[in-house]
């Protein structure tokens, strides 16, 4: 196929990102990128499949310390009895991924860039004509505030909430060379652009830090598969007792808190959470009721820490 | 029974539809195909100021563009509410509606076509609660010129039976409820999808995914101006229907203009989003209910009064109108009853026929009102409803003749499997029972185009080569017709089902059926096929008799050989065929089924009446997370009296089916709209539970043998899901102690009334 491209070197992909000079996309999986192609909201004419790079889809784990290839399928993190002895957490965040069926296609890397999500944009072409089109597509407005200047979508990545609260790193390479940098710090607080990576940038690899000595893990959704969260809160506690909550599904980007449980109260977590969160009603989950349960999820986690 | 019939069979087109070898509407392609995209209204109610089609016409690949003026003829379901035209004449109604079509040599050339076609709308005021269509407008504002009063109301159906408000207003026991529910949609799996072709003998064949070939049939002949007789409709394998298919549709109207003008094939397949705006579901709806009992318990009277929000034309509303009262009338003996439905119009895709049609709703209603007089009254709600039930060989106050009733078998069986007698009320905070019962038409006893012939009738053909052909016009949308065909010719004439091959829905070859809509075809078709089948055999025996000499009444069909008891005849069916057909060949016998003459005299009488009815009891087990209101259903007892389960394996299936779109309209499912424009067409957001929100189902078959059904048999497909809904709901009374008046039982809903409880 004249656009589909499998290029199976990192430098090979690279080259071709810069002949197509922006007209392209990237595919880590693209199990979610496919349904932006056909709903119009994705235009660029070339495919460059990342599943061909060699070594992008290994799991390793060396004192405690996990790498793996940003191209791993999160099925392959589900089934892998190392990540579960040690990283938990992860585990969950893969499980609840989509269905098991995508989780075969869908990677790691692909989840941690998933796109921003919101009712009024996550539709197709003839829809949004219909409604008038909005700030983050060819529109002037923000279909949900009424603002001209602000995308509320959210990030819906629950392995990006797991992978924060285990202060991963990534590794990311592009003509320049090679990066690395917190996975927290890629994210943006904006609908539309929601991390500050390069057009043509490749993550490669993620590397998990600590293995936690607590953690704690929840999704909120209508249905127990398929269905992106409407919150997703991942937290754990390291060695040294300091504790990583982060949020995701309620803001542009995920929010983290991190403290010494020493100094953590309920309280202050429920404060800084409901700040942090741009929450607004781009969920077809009513805004009341996930603002809600931001509280009911922090009061439960807080409650597990001491059991 | 000794054959096929009460065996659990598997479909006969099982193997087809999973190898991927059925052939579905979108699989057939002809030579010189054309293949349609539609423009699709961006409004929901305008004035069509202009409709600009040169760019478009000019547009590569683009063969023919149609809009509303060229098949101006209106048309619908019923013939009372023909206020449909395929494509929108000078306004639209609801946003998504057909504006244009355009067909090109391609899928992509159609709707880089339909992008160049300009449209300028002048808006109108637009319509979208039911609230406001009762309110009286400018006629320039009303969404069709046929309404009265200047007021946006469909049909207002109403029957009064002793007075019920009267009794209403004194009685010492008496619960009233206001409920509301959401829109659902059928959800089934394959999209609508038509190809129609004209022919060199100036004849119309159309390939459309259809429950109802012959009103389909009918509505062409009446849209395009041709003869019945020129017209052939054939329904292909279909991927589900649930009603959703029981209309004739837009897009059928267009591919057979579009064939006729164009002398090609053409062909149209809707996107799922398409499918959405196509809707024809379950109506949004609002219901006042009261209800009030002795002190003994027995239900004295029932009255409601009930809104239903029909969307942009009428579908098969005024039936449902209909039926959100009538069928009340079961399964509890009401002697004073009455209720008011107005059907509304709005600006948003058009409502009609779902699975359980009109009742399902109403249904919640009583069942709610009657947990909550068991509560009130401090009585098991079993033994409330059991106080109730109607007795078999009745009557009910709007004259249902009810024949078999299995009810109390029904309840019992629950009742037991769920340990409810030692369970309910007696479990932790946050875990609950609760019960439902419910009841459902065997077929309508009247047609939709009233008329003097059969509602269905079927050819038997046997041939040299011993094979029997069963030619039906009833239309398998996957609940199992086609194989009951088939088991009912092997048990009538005691042959092998591979004997048996069927020939089914194409009005060219096979006999009228009216269609796979009110629960009909096994009790309608099924007695025309063993009729027909039974014909087959007496012609046998008959032959047989003659040659061997023995009375005919004495020749058993079995086990493919056909003897007498005492084997002074014993002869292979190979051999009973060759002796049926010497100096004669093949022969074709009829059966056919005809309802008798049901109902009283009163205007209105027809609407819910049956030959027989179906009923059923249900127990739901819940757990609710009080703090996050969260609802997870884990299991379901079903019983189920379908009189006789000629194939238990698919009652089985229709049963769980039941329980699943139950489950999925009680919890996640809702048409969620923002000023007309729906927020959740795709199957992501529209939420039906997945494998894992589905509970553990416990499925029983109630056998009641009705008299008049074929072996016995009444209606599994539409029934089974009235008590899901409302068991689930008292479910979560019993478990958390609020009552979940509004459908979907959303975990906000839940936790909102924990809180207001608290």
């Amino acid at each position: 196929m004249e656009y589909y491209h499998s290029p199976d070197s990192i430098k090979d992909a690279l080259s071709m990102a810069r002949e197509f000079d922006g007209n392209f996309i990237y595919f880590a999986g693209g199990t979610d990128v496919q349904i932006y192609r056909k709903q119009k909201l994705e235009k660029n004419e070339h495919i460059i499949d990342l599943k061909s790079i060699h070594d992008l889809n290994s799991i390793s784990i060396k004192d405690e310390v996990l790498s793996l290839g940003a191209m791993t399928p999160l099925d392959d993190i589900i089934k892998s009895k190392e990540i579960l002895k040690f990283f938990p957490v992860l585990v969950e965040a893969a499980k609840s991924v989509a269905t098991p069926v995508i989780r075969k296609t869908a990677t790691i890397g692909g989840n941690l860039l998933v796109r921003n999500r919101c009712t009024f944009y996550n539709q197709s072409q003839e829809w949004r004509n219909g409604v008038g089109s909005c700030l983050r597509d060819v529109g002037d407005i923000c279909q949900v505030t009424g603002g001209k200047n602000d995308c509320f979508s959210r990030n819906v990545s629950d392995t990006a909430a797991a992978l924060i609260a285990l202060n991963a790193e990534i590794t990311l390479i592009n003509s320049n060379g090679m990066t690395q940098k917190p996975i927290k710090d890629i994210y943006l607080p904006c609908g539309i652009k929601f991390h500050d990576l390069d057009n043509e940038i490749i993550l490669t690899q993620i590397r998990v830090p600590f293995s936690p000595k607590k953690w704690w893990y929840k999704k909120l959704r209508m249905r127990k598969t398929l269905d992106f969260t409407s919150l997703t809160i991942a937290a754990t506690i390291d060695n040294q007792d300091i504790a990583r909550i982060c949020l995701n599904g309620v803001s542009m980007t995920p929010i983290l808190i991190e403290e010494p449980i020493e100094t953590l109260t309920l309280e202050s977590l429920i404060k800084q959470a409901r700040k942090n969160c741009k929450t607004v009603d781009n969920d077809l989950m009513p805004l009341k009721y996930r603002r809600e349960m931001i509280n009911v999820y922090l009061e439960e986690f807080w409650n597990s820490i001491y059991i | 029974m000794t054959g096929a019939i009460g065996k659990p069979t598997p479909y006969i087109d099982a193997v087809q539809k999973v190898t991927g070898q059925a052939m579905y509407a979108d699989d057939y392609k002809f030579p010189n195909m054309v293949y349609v995209s539609c423009l699709r209204s961006t409004e929901s109610h305008a004035k069509i100021k202009s409709l600009e089609l040169k760019k478009a016409e000019a547009s590569p690949g683009v063969v023919a563009i149609v809009t509303g003026k060229d098949i101006p003829v209106p048309f619908g379901v019923l013939s009372i509410s023909r206020d449909e035209t395929a494509m929108a004449i000078e306004k639209v109604r609801y946003q998504g509606e057909i504006v244009a079509a355009v067909a090109a040599e391609t899928i992509e050339a159609a709707e880089a076509g339909v992008k160049l076609i300009n449209v300028e709308y002048e808006p109108l005021t637009e319509f979208f609660t039911p609230q406001d269509s009762l309110k009286t407008c400018t006629p320039d504002e009303q969404i069709h010129a046929h309404t009265k009063d200047h007021k946006n109301i469909h049909k207002t159906a109403e029957l009064r039976f002793n007075e019920p408000e009267k009794e209403l207003e004194t009685a010492k026991h008496k619960q009233t409820g206001n409920f509301k529910f959401a829109g659902v949609t059928h959800g089934f799996t394959e999209p609508h999808s038509a190809v129609a072709m004209w022919n060199g003998d100036e004849t119309l064949t159309i390939i459309s995914a259809t429950q109802v070939p012959h009103y389909l049939q009918k509505n062409l002949s009446k849209v395009l101006g041709l003869p019945l007789h020129k017209i052939q409709v054939k329904k292909p394998v279909l991927g589900g229907g649930f009603g959703g298919k029981s209309d004739p549709f837009p897009h059928e109207m267009i591919v057979s203009f579009l064939s006729k003008k164009i002398k090609r094939p053409v062909k149209c397949t809707f996107s799922r989003e398409e499918v959405f705006i196509t809707h024809h579901g379950r109506h949004p709806t609002e219901i006042n209910m009261s209800l009030s009992c002795d002190d003994g318990g027995k239900i004295t009277a029932l009255d409601a009064d009930i809104i239903i929000d029909g969307g942009a034309y009428g579908s098969f509303g005024v039936v449902t109108s209909y039926y959100n009262g009538v069928l009340l009338q079961g399964p509890y003996l009401i002697d004073k009853f009455g209720f008011r439905t107005r059907r509304t119009y709005t600006n948003k895709h058009q409502c009609g026929a779902m699975r359980g049609h009109g009742a399902v709703n109403p249904r919640y209603a009583v069942e709610t009102l009657l947990d909550m007089m068991a509560h009130d009254m401090e009585m098991d709600p079993c033994d409330l409803r059991e106080k109730n039930f109607l007795s078999d060989h009745s009557s009910t106050v709007g004259e249902f003749r009810i024949t078999s009733n299995g009810i109390r078998d029904c309840i019992a069986a629950v009742r037991k499997k769920s340990d409810w007698d030692n369970r309910y009320g007696n479990l932790p905070y946050g875990h609950g029972l609760g019960v439902a019962c419910g009841f459902f038409i065997s077929g309508s006893a009247l047609p939709i185009l009233w008329n003097r012939y059969p509602q269905t009738v079927v050819h038997a053909k046997l041939d040299f080569d011993g094979r029997i052909v069963m030619f039906s016009g009833a239309s398998d949308i996957g609940q199992g017709s086609d194989t009951m065909l088939v088991q009912i010719a092997a048990e009538e004439l005691g042959i092998p089902m591979d004997f048996v091959q069927v020939e089914v829905s194409d009005t060219k070859t096979t006999p009228v059926d009216l269609g796979s809509y009110s629960s009909r075809v096994t009790f309608m078709v099924g007695n025309a096929a063993k009729s027909a089948a039974s014909n087959i055999r007496r012609e046998m025996a008959k032959a047989i008799s003659k040659e061997k000499d023995t009375p005919a009444e004495n020749i058993t069909f079995k086990n493919g050989r056909i003897f007498t008891n005492d084997k002074s005849l014993d002869i292979s069916w190979e051999e009973g065929v060759e002796m049926a057909m010497a100096g004669r060949g093949a022969f074709v016998e009829s059966g056919f089924y005809i309802s008798p003459k049901l109902g009283g005299n009163f205007k209105g009488a027809g609407a819910g009446l049956s030959p027989s009815y179906s009923f059923g009891a249900f127990i739901s087990e819940v757990e609710v997370n009080p703090k996050t209101g969260e609802t997870n259903v884990i299991k379901v007892w079903g019983a189920h009296d379908c009189g006789k389960a000629l194939n238990p394996l698919a009652v089985e299936g229709q049963i769980e089916g039941s329980i699943h779109m139950g489950l999925g309209q009680t919890m996640s499912e809702e048409m969620r709209y923002k000023n007309g424009q729906q927020l959740n067409a795709n199957f992501f957001d529209y939420r039906i539970p997945s494998s894992l929100d589905t509970p553990d189902m416990d499925v029983t078959i109630i056998e009641s043998n009705d008299p008049e059904g074929p072996y016995g048999a009444k209606e599994a497909g539409e029934g089974p899901i009235h008590p899901v809904l409302p068991s689930i709901g008292n479910a979560v009374f019993d478990a958390v102690g609020v009552r979940m008046m509004e459908l979907p039982i959303t975990p906000d809903k839940v936790l909102k009334k924990i809180k207001e409880n608290a």
